[in-house]
């Protein structure tokens, strides 16, 4: 399969995976071993004074997984701008991805605020990666700030709803000069297959594989999904048409 | 674990001669021999392994690597950071 790019940096596979949710490190440590995935996703928060021994990351290599802190729980650019350059002390890692979810209900994120962010975060020398909703324009004005990739949602972050966006998906990635890589909402492997399959660069997944009774065989689920989809993509799939096309010849029947 | 970074809110003066810190957002009070001298002090007297963390002492970023040499003062505001599980 073909290579993902992102900044300059090469990765063989298609599939980003959070650490969130995940009943242990240990489990959590078996799914990512067994996807396949390059790439992580981590939070930032407080240590907990109480507990300051709980370390839910121990478990992940730095050395074989590339760490992607996120800005989750940021509800503005500040917030997004302070918490990405905490962990860039914390790791000496510039790559971020940026998120600015307001509303705590359906955490759709601020578009304004995300790309006034990226804006500060780009000129400050980070690789960006912007959450966002599939908003062709807003993915354009964020690939004109500089960002790395554009990661525009499916449906709502944990909702398992998969592909609600998918026409303005095919608009974004039709139009982006950088890898689309679709973030939230996907619930099952035919939906990250389906956003593969329309030419998205990558998927992430967190929840869909965390919460599943066996977080390692959907794991590897999504792994088969991810490079089905792809390969799927540069297979050049037919489009579909509005009536039957005989797939055996209609020439020779045993009639007449 | 899910507290979220805020600024910390107003500092109150410790009472009895007592030093204070506000640590994520809340009051920690030392008796002046017991105040740790440097944010490598106070994580060891909080059994944080200062390894995994980040600091912010009112407001500036300080990385593990200068944790020895950073001062704690009374009065400051300080915020523990580290990476947790997340999507």
């Amino acid at each position: 399969m073909d290579r993902l790019v992102i900044a300059g940096r090469e990765f063989d596979s298609r599939l980003l995976v959070g650490t969130g949710k995940f009943a242990s490190p240990q489990v959590m440590a078996q799914a990512l071993a067994a996807c396949g995935a390059e790439i992580v996703t981590v939070a930032l928060r407080r240590v907990d004074i109480g507990n300051p021994q709980d370390d839910t990351l121990r478990e992940i290599d730095r050395h074989r997984f590339l760490l992607l802190p996120n800005t989750s729980g940021a509800r503005n650019a500040e917030e997004a701008v302070r918490l990405a350059r905490l962990a860039r002390a914390a790791t000496n890692i510039n790559w971020v991805k940026l998120e600015v979810t307001p509303d705590p209900y359906y955490l759709l994120p601020d578009p304004i605020e995300t790309l006034k962010a990226a804006e500060i975060l780009v000129k400050e020398g980070f690789v960006v990666l912007p959450y966002i909703n599939a908003d062709p324009i807003l993915a354009k004005r964020l690939q004109e700030a500089g960002t790395a990739t554009v990661m525009p949602l499916g449906s709502p972050i944990g909702s398992n709803q998969g592909l609600k966006t998918r026409a303005a998906l095919e608009i974004i990635i039709e139009q982006s000069s950088v890898p689309v890589v679709v973030d939230a909402g996907l619930g099952l492997p035919s939906h990250a297959a389906e956003a593969m399959e329309i030419g998205a660069d990558a998927v992430l997944i967190n929840t869909a594989i965390a919460t599943a009774a066996d977080p390692c065989e959907m794991a590897i689920a999504f792994k088969l999904a991810v490079e089905a989809g792809r390969r799927a993509y540069l297979a050049g799939p037919r489009a579909p048409a509005d009536r039957a096309e005989a797939s055996s010849p209609l020439t020779g029947f045993l009639r007449d | 674990m899910t507290a979220l970074l805020s600024r910390g809110v107003p500092f109150v003066l410790g009472r009895n001669g007592m030093k204070s810190l506000q640590i994520n957002g809340r009051a920690h009070q030392f008796a002046p021999a017991e105040m740790p001298a440097t944010l490598c002090a106070l994580l060891e007297k909080l059994g944080i392994g200062a390894a995994t963390v980040v600091a912010e002492v009112d407001g500036r970023i300080v990385t593990p690597e200068q944790f020895a040499q950073t001062e704690v003062r009374d009065g400051q505001t300080i915020e523990l950071i580290k990476f947790m599980g997340g999507g």
